[in-house]
């Protein structure tokens, strides 16, 4: 069996060789990342079998839990690197012809960093190597956000940073509550005792690390750096930000809910935060006439639909956020390569801008409209079956709190479809503006994209493949005895 | 075979019926109005005279809505009980009676549109414009019947009144019966309703462009619209009639009535006509209905 | 043999391939679709008789997904195929010189297939799958001419979603409720269900079948719909994918929640839902006739006749006995037939004369475009439902049931939305083809082939289904007898039973004799000769051309004084609706200050508001 510790190692250990390679010859840098992700999707595949069968603990330093830092690879864990690997992937394809100014090492390096951070927090099994895999992504994102140099980049980088230091004194501050109270930082153990301290002693630390990894997670109110910042990112780098970077934010604030706290009181508030994040983002989105601010709130939507599916913590509705997960990571990702090659070509980010895009780049143009309806939740594409599985199981559930959410939850669809549609329009049925060029996207971008829309089609037309993955991945989220009982 | 023969007889009856209702119609007017008027044959002298002359068509649809117009008229008339003779009783009823009558206007109207003159298009304007006025009373009309007497067939009408007594002389169906008279007009095209062919505006709207054997067939059209009209209002309201001679009577007695209102009313516009059908009679019609409903419920 | 799965993939799979023959030639493409269109045809056909289900997917989320084929399926596919493949034959020429041909005919076989996808659908999650294809492709469509067509799409799936997520809520429902989708399952499983809860079914499902048969208030995207899409879609759009609407409810109504518990149980909820349901009907008929009398544009004006016909579906179906629901299936295949017949004839003239369809613009043009005069002729003849044309006996049906059954007022409402239909529909005509030809029109050439064709083809159609009603009604009993009612009295040419027979036969017996003799007359005693249109009124002056067409408001005095009543109350409402939503959008949007400052604070005041809550109320 190989050591899952590899998909951490390997491709931090790349990273760092990054600008190494950069010196002796500057057309290898750009495929490192390509390597490294190859190398981690590989890993996670063969690791599959292995974890289906039970959760594989790793052991850092040959010290046993409690006291030593532990990799928790779980099928929720190895389903995260997975994706991580799969998405972070296709979008270094795209990125190698993307990317084309600028300091491309840096780019490169960060950006494994950037995963290698995500994938950090998503096998962790201690606070705060959770804290310090938050810190390498945030770090990484911060200075990506500002790659353009560009004044927007550099503000909106700044604006991040300065909320997301916020964030995560805030985080530090609650797990040094927890390990005030508990003694450790193991999560398991955490979890352990959980039950036998005062509830009202732990919801301070638990507000702080809501409020620390809220930021991350692009919750409402928390999430006001991520239109900026998502915005003026290149395209590549959005991607990663929506499809990834806020997604591991959220694994890490279920991971504390269910996990570490095991607080079901707390479900119905975060399920109504979640249908107001959802609200709010959707309604911002369909106010925006800037493209990338508009795909930015949609995210935001998107984080506010997983999260209400995660708080109404049935197993369908938790498979569902799951799958949502994935849709989100693809379609998202779709979305923003599609449009960087969009405001490319017609040089605005304006939506008016991009009228008539659908005969000069029909390629770009089909994938912006699979990522649309699939976003939107549209059969037969991969949105529609964790839209299905989300509304199945919250009327399951059922109670007029959770019925009523969901009701709003679809009139947040229907407001999304308007928006997503209108852009649609605007690519294929609008009068199209004359000037630039009639270039198409290059081969790299071309095959990453169509890489994603064959992903979405066949999660679409073929769900059960994911499904059976995704269910024992939710009930690895939702089983905190489980989790206590193999770690221990 | 005797009902066979009514087959013929029927629609030969409806228009000689018509042809001399509108003779009298003109002697009656000129009488009313101190003029010694022309002999009740004219209508026949003129139909004569149009048949043996030339006339100028603009085409297949010019002549072939006329001949649908009449035809479908003509047809009509199978649908009416005459007396106790009903050559059509089992085709469909009264729906159909009133679909039926739909191909008389159409086809005039298919005639016209042959035509490019602006007056003829005018007059159809018109003539559809005030159908939509009458028919709203009527269809309550026939629908108030047709409840009341839980059937469809205009025979079964008929023979439930002559057991029962008139429509007109039972409560509720005394409001429709009412309602009838005010619009019967309107559905014979007599003064105050005498817009579409409007002589002294359009120059006779839809007839406009016809002359000779075109004239004749709308003549012939026009007179068995007459008789259609009559006979639908004896055969609802007044029982119909035990016998054809019976049946006719109550016909002229009917048409007399509209006459006299004819001679000395001026005629409305074709707004105030509508308005006009669409408040007092539709309320009156509506509320017999109503009542019908609510008794019979 | 054949399959539902076979005709099923091969719609699919031909709409794809449609895709990329299109790709290397547009008419091979076109030539391609309309083969396709044509051998699905004969594929539903050859499954006439079979009733069967069959489980075609288990790898949707663990729902065994299954197609099923029966009578009410059959009728309805076969409508389907016949009138899209008749579009597809009538699109070869209108869409020759256009751009993106290849998509549209992708497209139009895209709604196609999922068409019949609904109807062939075992389970309500392949439904749902299929429905929302079809919705989506019908709003890719839609917006396919540009211009106004992106509004009119817009709005078309915007209230699409509003529907779709009704029923997916109503889905979900009954997947916790019962466990399992298949309809047939269901059917045995719902009538058990509480009154309240059936209700809200039915409430949900009909949302989204109100919002797609454009029932009123729920009509709003039709109008734009029908007018901005391209002719030929515009065809398949009012024929039959309007009409999954009328499907819908038959499913949910008739199969699943049981005609027995529809027409006969009193204090079930779902007899109070039918009678609203008949009112709704009821006003849909009235109000949108009388609006279309006011249009000037004649895609426009048809449109709302599709609105209003869908009324007597309705009215029909909702009704329910088996006479008045005979009827109201009849009436959707009379009103398929006749509508895409009347868009078909727009759409020529609209071919012919460079894309004009203002009713005071046009005139005259019946002796220029002959083919396409017969077909507007014959198809406002069954909208009006004329003796003898297909719309006639369905309407005779549903009239008959209202009398009979008692209710007079929505009889009333059918009759009398039938007369208001007579005027715009002659407006309509009169205004293409009658009266005067305006000059520039003087060269306008007769439809071409593959327009012809279609156009005949369903003008034989009308008169047919309008002389021999028994050929489609003997199919329409079959589906009335498998809903568990009793059998209609249907013979070739009509109806026949206690209370009002319909013989069409006779009547068409009638009719012509009456024509021949009035022929003969005419002929024996009658002369003319054959003079210009305006040789007469003139006195064979000269007359300016094009100053003395009556057309424009042609029914001016009525128009004066209903149209204060008709305004579109409804599409007013929505359009306010999206704005204010719009404005509020943008007022939410303003909770991004921009201010990294005021940022932080949210985080913090998140952070202490939770605390004090905590510290105050201890509500966890």
């Amino acid at each position: 069996m190989v050591n899952p510790v590899l998909l951490l190692a390997v491709p931090m250990g790349l990273a760092f060789t990054v600008p190494v390679i950069e010196r002796i010859t500057g057309r290898v840098s750009r495929w490192v990342p390509v390597a490294a992700m190859l190398f981690n999707l590989v890993l996670c595949v063969r690791l599959i079998p292995a974890v289906l069968e039970g959760p594989v603990i790793v052991q850092l330093g040959g010290f046993v839990p409690p006291f030593g830092i532990n990799l928790y690879v779980g099928p929720l864990g190895l389903f995260f690197a997975g994706l991580i690997a799969l998405a972070g992937l296709v979008i270094s394809v795209y990125s190698l012809t993307y990317i084309r100014t600028g300091p491309l090492a840096r780019y490169h390096m960060l950006y494994i960093l950037l995963l290698v951070g995500a994938t950090g927090v998503a096998l962790t099994g201690d606070l705060f190597n959770l804290f310090v895999f938050f810190e390498i992504l945030c770090i990484s994102s911060y200075a990506l956000v500002a790659y353009n140099g560009d004044r927007a980049g550099l503000e909106s980088s700044v604006k991040y940073l300065i909320q997301g230091s916020v964030g995560s004194s805030m985080l530090l501050v609650g797990i040094g509550m927890l390990y005030g109270i508990f003694g450790t930082l193991n999560m398991a153990d955490i979890a352990r005792s959980v039950g036998m301290v005062d509830q009202g002693v732990l919801f301070v630390p638990l507000i702080f690390m809501l409020g620390g990894l809220g930021v991350e997670a692009a919750i409402f109110p928390m999430n006001a750096w991520l239109p900026d910042a998502h915005s003026s990112a290149p395209s590549s780098i959005s991607a990663v930000l929506s499809g990834i970077a806020i997604e591991v934010g959220l694994y890490a604030v279920a991971r504390m809910v269910f996990t570490v706290f095991g607080i079901s009181d707390l479900f119905l508030f975060l399920a109504f935060l979640g249908v107001l994040t959802l609200l709010i983002g959707e309604m911002c989105a369909f106010a925006q006439s800037n493209i990338k601010r508009m795909l930015a709130y949609s995210s935001i939507g998107q984080i506010g639909l997983i999260l209400f599916a995660l708080a109404v913590a049935s197993g369908v509705t938790v498979t569902g956020g799951l799958f949502q997960f994935v849709n989100h990571t693809f379609s998202k990702g779709l979305l923003f390569l599609s449009a960087g090659y969009l405001i490319y070509r017609s040089g605005s980010m304006e939506i008016s801008s991009l009228q008539g895009m659908g005969r000069r780049m029909p390629l770009t143009s089909l994938a912006f409209t699979v990522g649309s309806f699939s976003l939107v939740g549209l059969p037969p594409f991969a949105g529609f079956p964790g839209k299905f599985l989300i509304v199945r199981g919250a009327l399951e559930r059922g109670g007029t709190v959770i019925v009523v959410l969901t009701g709003l939850v679809l009139l947040c669809t229907i407001l999304e479809g308007a928006y997503f549609f209108r852009v649609v329009q605007a690519l294929y049925f609008r009068e199209g503006i004359s000037g630039g060029s009639g270039e198409r996207a290059p081969a790299a971008a071309a095959v990453a994209m169509i890489l994603l829309m064959m992903l979405i089609l066949a999660l679409g037309a073929y769900p059960q493949f994911a499904e059976t993955f995704l269910r024992s991945a939710a009930s690895d989220l939702m089983g905190a005895v489980e989790h206590v009982g193999s770690v221990l | 075979m005797t009902k066979m023969i009514w087959y013929v007889l029927s629609p030969l009856i409806a228009l000689v019926v018509g042809i001399l209702l509108m003779g009298l119609s003109r002697k009656l007017l000129a009488r009313i109005h101190w003029r010694v008027g022309p002999p009740i044959l004219q209508p026949v002298i003129d139909l004569i005279r149009f048949l043996s002359q030339k006339s100028a068509s603009h085409g297949f649809l010019f002549d072939s809505g006329l001949i649908l117009s009449l035809a479908g008229s003509l047809v009509l008339t199978l649908f009416l009980p005459l007396g106790q003779y009903t050559p059509m009783s089992g085709s469909g009823g009264l729906l159909v009676i009133l679909y039926v009558m739909l191909l008389g206007p159409l086809g005039i109207a298919f005639s016209s549109g042959g035509a490019a003159n602006p007056y003829a298009s005018i007059g159809i304007s018109r003539k559809l414009m005030l159908a939509m006025g009458y028919e709203l009373p009527l269809l309550l009309i026939v629908l108030t019947v047709m409840t009341g007497y839980r059937t469809i067939s205009i025979v079964e009408v008929v023979r439930i009144q002559q057991a029962q007594g008139w429509a007109i002389a039972t409560f509720p169906l005394l409001l429709s019966a009412l309602a009838y008279i005010l619009i019967l007009p309107a559905i014979l095209g007599m003064r105050p309703f005498e817009v579409v062919g409007a002589a002294q505006e359009i120059s006779s709207g839809p007839v406009v462009e016809f002359g000779g054997p075109h004239l004749a067939l709308s003549t012939l059209q026009h007179a068995l619209t007459t008789y259609i009209g009559l006979s639908l209002f004896v055969n609802l309201m007044l029982g119909g009639g035990s016998n054809p001679v019976f049946f006719l009577l109550k016909m002229l007695v009917v048409f007399v009535l509209c006459l006299c209102v004819h001679a000395v009313f001026p005629r409305f516009r074709v707004d105030q006509a509508i308005r006009y059908l669409w408040r007092w009679p539709a309320l009156v019609a509506m509320a017999g209905l109503v009542l019908t409903v609510l008794m019979g419920g | 043999m054949t399959g539902v799965e076979i005709i099923l993939a091969a719609a699919f799979a031909g709409a794809l391939l449609t895709w990329f023959i299109g790709r290397t030639s547009s008419t091979a493409g076109s030539a391609f679709a309309v083969a396709v269109l044509l051998a699905l045809t004969a594929l539903v056909a050859l499954l006439h008789g079979r009733v069967y289900e069959t489980v075609f997917y288990r790898g949707f989320l663990g729902l065994p997904m299954s197609l099923r084929t029966d009578s009410l399926s059959w009728f309805f596919a076969m409508a389907t195929t016949v009138l899209a493949a008749l579009s597809g034959i009538f699109s070869l020429s209108y869409m020759k010189d256009r751009k993106n041909t290849g998509f549209f005919n992708t497209m139009l076989l895209l709604v196609n297939a999922a068409m019949l996808g609904v109807v062939f659908s075992g389970d309500l999650l392949s439904f749902f799958i299929f429905w929302e294809i079809m919705s989506w492709s019908t709003f890719l469509l839609i917006s396919f001419n540009r211009g106004q067509g992106v509004n009119a799409g817009l709005k078309y799936i915007v209230m699409s979603l509003v529907g779709s997520m009704a029923m997916l809520v109503g889905i979900g429902w009954l997947l916790g409720a019962f466990g399992t989708l298949n309809i047939a399952r269901l059917s045995e499983l719902i009538p058990s269900a509480s009154g309240g809860h059936q209700l809200v079914l039915l409430l949900l499902f009909g949302i989204a079948f109100g919002i797609k048969n454009a029932v009123m208030p729920l009509h709003t995207w039709l109008p734009d719909a029908y007018t901005e899409a391209p002719s030929p879609f515009t065809a398949v759009l009012s024929g039959m994918l309007t009409r999954m609407g009328i499907f819908g409810f038959l499913l949910i109504l008739y199969v699943m929640a049981g005609a027995a518990r529809v027409l006969h149980s009193p204090g079930s909820t779902v007899p109070t839902y039918n009678v609203v349901l008949a009112w709704l009907g009821a006003v849909t008929i009235v109000v949108p006739t009388f609006i279309a009398m006011l249009q000037n544009d004649a895609k426009r004006l048809l449109a709302w006749h599709g609105i209003g016909q869908g009324g007597y579906m309705i009215l029909g179906m909702a009704f329910g006995t088996g006479m008045g629901l005979a009827g109201g299936i009849f009436h959707t295949l009379n009103h398929a037939i006749y509508i895409v017949l009347l868009f078909m004839s727009v759409g020529a003239v609209q071919h012919r004369t460079g894309g004009v369809r203002d009713l005071n613009s046009l005139g005259g043009l019946a002796r220029k475009m002959p083919v396409a005069f017969i077909g507007a002729l014959m198809g406002i003849s069954g909208l009006i439902g004329v003796p003898l044309t297909n719309g006639f006996v369905s309407k005779w049906m549903i009239y008959r049931t209202l009398i009979l059954g008692g209710a007079p007022f929505l009889a009333f409402a059918a009759l009398i939305g039938s007369w208001g239909t007579i005027l715009s529909v002659y407006k309509f005509l009169h205004n293409v083809f009658l009266g005067q030809l305006p000059s520039k029109y003087e060269n306008v050439r007769s439809s071409p082939v593959s327009m012809k064709i279609p156009i005949l083809v369903l003008s034989f159609a009308i008169l047919l289904f309008g002389i021999l009603p028994g050929l489609p009604l003997k199919v329409i009993d079959g589906i009335v007898v498998s809903f568990g009612l009793p059998s209609l009295d249907v013979s070739l040419w009509g109806i026949a039973s206690e209370a009002g027979t319909l013989n069409t036969v006779n009547l068409f017996a009638a009719l012509a004799v009456g024509v021949l003799v009035v022929l003969a007359f005419v002929r024996i005693l009658g002369r003319s000769e054959r003079v210009g249109q305006d040789s007469n009124y003139s006195a064979g002056c000269g007359v300016p051309r094009d100053r003395y067409n009556y057309t424009a408001r042609y029914y001016d005095p009525l128009f004066r004084m209903i149209s204060p009543y008709l305004k579109d109350f409804f599409s007013t409402l929505y359009d306010g609706l999206a704005r204010g939503i719009g404005s509020l959008c943008e007022a939410v949007r303003m909770i991004y200050t921009g201010y990294v400052s005021s940022y932080v604070m949210y985080i913090l005041l998140f952070i202490s508001a939770m605390i004090f809550i905590h510290l105050t109320w201890n509500p966890w």
